[in-house]
């Protein structure tokens, strides 16, 4: 779960990391001075949509920003600073440690960075100071004990997936997070409830992800349905998604997943790919008649596997076209 | 599994002990367990909340091999988990995973056997059911031995040390490797391959193509951060090392044995 600027500055100050003094909003508010209003939006790139504003009328700013559809805002205090760096905290795969991530450059896409070091710091020891020396003398930048421990705190203590500055001002007083990025691991969500009533979040995750295309991917297992989505790209279709049904689903989860892939408006055919194993096809079966009779738009549905027999029986009975080989169903949906 | 042929002696549940399943005896602990019978593996499907207890109680009853079944174990337990198997000498297959097959012998896991004949190919998967599918279009060729190591971020067996165990199988002659976005494993793989540490033939296929970056797409390890193991650094670090790269699963069986 992504969390917004302003909930990840929330955490940044439970743990001691330094952050602006700011006011979240919808709407106007009393502001004396110069300041940075910035549209709460989980998306990135906002600076290049003229989303992060430094301006003395705060008001104007808000307002322009809600003609564009924004109805939340970070409101801070304009800081001064001669320098910006970045730090970032992910687990490193291969150790399976946590990694800190620091750059000289901050506030720039940090992949574009050709400049960036790694650190593990392993998680039977934590940070240590000399791991912090070590940071600080590669960024040329003193004082960073407590972001470090406070980026590692928020990334074990709330099971983060990713924690990040970009960029962390160098002030006179001190470094100061003027942005952050934290995304909480899904699978952990259910041991921080504390915190996600605190923010007032609720969160159901969901595979689900939007893309670009017009035909709408379902599939049983991520692998399967990645790719699925690859074939029709390279049989010169475009993909709607990436929808996983999950393992062994059931009529109503297949029924759910197959309305919402073909709810969205960009969708005009619907490409199901279900190999079943622990999923039951007569199941699936059961669940795409449920959901096309809502939708309603054409559907293709490759289906094999466990009670595949009773899958296609239910199908044929209900006039939708099914398929043993995947290929043979996206040229068709393709047509 | 019963059906496969896989010698099941002991079930663990807590609370069931003293119960019996398909002809099976249930014990409450592992330890139990282990004072009766003679252990050699274990394979897990407990709850991804209590899954973490269970690998634990594996590992200190002292069985060398356990298969982890279990999706949506939270990633940095899943890292404490596969330190202290490291530290006690256990290996661990998953979390997240349909687990191995041997095909005709043996099945500790969750794959469907039509898909699956004895053969010569090795197959290593972070997949599950589109290792299923990789396995039947490979039919007539007949598969060694099938692990699905899992699909998420953190797993106790990487893809390259499977890789390096068909390489030293005599029943394997070509090895067959299923990737995704996400992680370096493959790049791994392809720098053995390149240093000549492997010396049989590897077909490799990669999911993700039309995945964009960020987006995590099913699997908790399917997600590139920091530009790490895109679709296009695997599959060019495949291409350097002379691993053939299938476009669809369907072109595997046209470049293995080629």
């Amino acid at each position: 779960m992504k969390l917004y600027e302003y909930e990840g500055k929330l955490l940044f100050s439970k743990v001691g990391i330094k952050i602006p003094h700011g006011i979240v909003t919808e709407g106007n508010i009393d502001w004396k001075g110069k300041a940075v209003v910035k549209a709460q939006i989980l998306e990135g790139g906002r600076g290049k949509r003229g989303l992060v504003k430094v301006t003395d009328d705060v008001n104007s700013a808000i307002q322009e920003m809600r003609k564009l559809g924004i109805n939340k805002f970070l409101v801070e205090e304009y800081i001064p600073h001669d320098r910006e760096v970045y730090l970032s905290m992910i687990l490193d795969r291969d150790t399976a440690e946590p990694m800190l991530i620091a750059s000289p450059h901050g506030g720039i896409d940090i992949e574009s960075s050709g400049e960036v070091k790694k650190f593990i710091i392993p998680i039977e020891r934590g940070p240590r100071g000399y791991d912090v020396i070590e940071i600080e003398k590669y960024l040329g930048v003193k004082g960073l004990f407590q972001v470090i421990q406070g980026l590692y705190k928020i990334f074990t203590e709330y099971d983060a997936e990713l924690v990040e500055i970009n960029p962390l001002a160098v002030t006179d007083n001190g470094v100061i997070a003027l942005d952050s990025k934290v995304i909480l691991e899904d699978n952990a969500l259910y041991k921080h409830q504390d915190f996600l009533k605190e923010i007032g979040r609720e969160y159901s995750p969901d595979s689900y992800v939007e893309l670009d295309g017009d035909i709408g991917i379902i599939g049983n297992g991520a692998g399967l349905t990645m790719a699925t989505m690859d074939m029709v790209k390279l049989m010169g279709g475009n993909p709607a998604d990436f929808m996983d049904v999950g393992g062994g689903a059931d009529r109503e989860r297949v029924r759910y997943c197959v309305i919402k892939v073909g709810s969205n408006p960009k969708v005009k055919k619907i490409l199901v790919n279900i190999y079943g194993g622990i999923t039951r096809c007569d199941e699936g079966a059961v669940g795409i008649v449920d959901a096309y009779n809502v939708i309603k738009k054409p559907i293709f549905v490759r289906l094999v596997g466990t009670n595949e027999e009773e899958g296609w029986k239910i199908l044929k009975e209900h006039g939708i076209n099914f398929y043993e080989n995947p290929i043979d169903a996206v040229r068709d949906a393709l047509r | 599994m019963l059906e496969y042929g896989t010698k099941i002696v002991a079930g663990v549940t807590p609370g069931k002990g003293g119960s019996q399943v398909y002809g099976v005896p249930v014990y409450d602990t592992v330890k139990e367990a282990m004072q009766e019978h003679e252990i050699d593996a274990s394979i897990i499907f407990v709850p991804a909340k209590f899954a973490v207890d269970a690998i634990y109680e594996a590992i200190d009853g002292g069985i060398p091999l356990i298969v982890v079944i279990t999706e949506h174990i939270p990633v940095l337990d899943m890292a404490k988990v596969v330190h202290y198997a490291e530290k006690k000498g256990v290996r661990i297959i998953g979390p997240n995973c349909p687990g191995i097959i041997v095909p005709g012998e043996s099945l500790l896991g969750i794959m469907p056997s039509r898909a699956f004949r004895k053969g010569k190919i090795g197959i290593v998967s972070r997949s599950g059911t589109l290792t299923y599918e990789v396995a039947e279009i490979l039919k007539d060729f007949g598969q060694s031995t099938v692990i699905g190591i899992g699909g998420d971020p953190i797993i106790g067996t990487k893809m390259q040390d499977i890789v390096k165990m068909f390489d030293e199988d005599k029943d394997t002659e070509e090895i067959v490797i299923i990737g995704e976005i996400g992680g370096t494993m493959e790049e791994e793989v392809a720098k053995m391959k390149k240093e000549g540490k492997i010396s049989k033939n590897v077909v490799a296929y990669i999911a993700g193509l039309t995945a964009p970056k960020e987006k995590r797409m099913g699997h908790a390890g399917a997600v590139v951060y920091m530009g790490l193991g895109t679709y296009e650094s695997k599959v060019n670090a495949f291409k350097e090392a002379g691993i053939k790269v299938a476009k669809t699963p369907f072109e595997i069986k046209d470049l293995i044995f080629s």
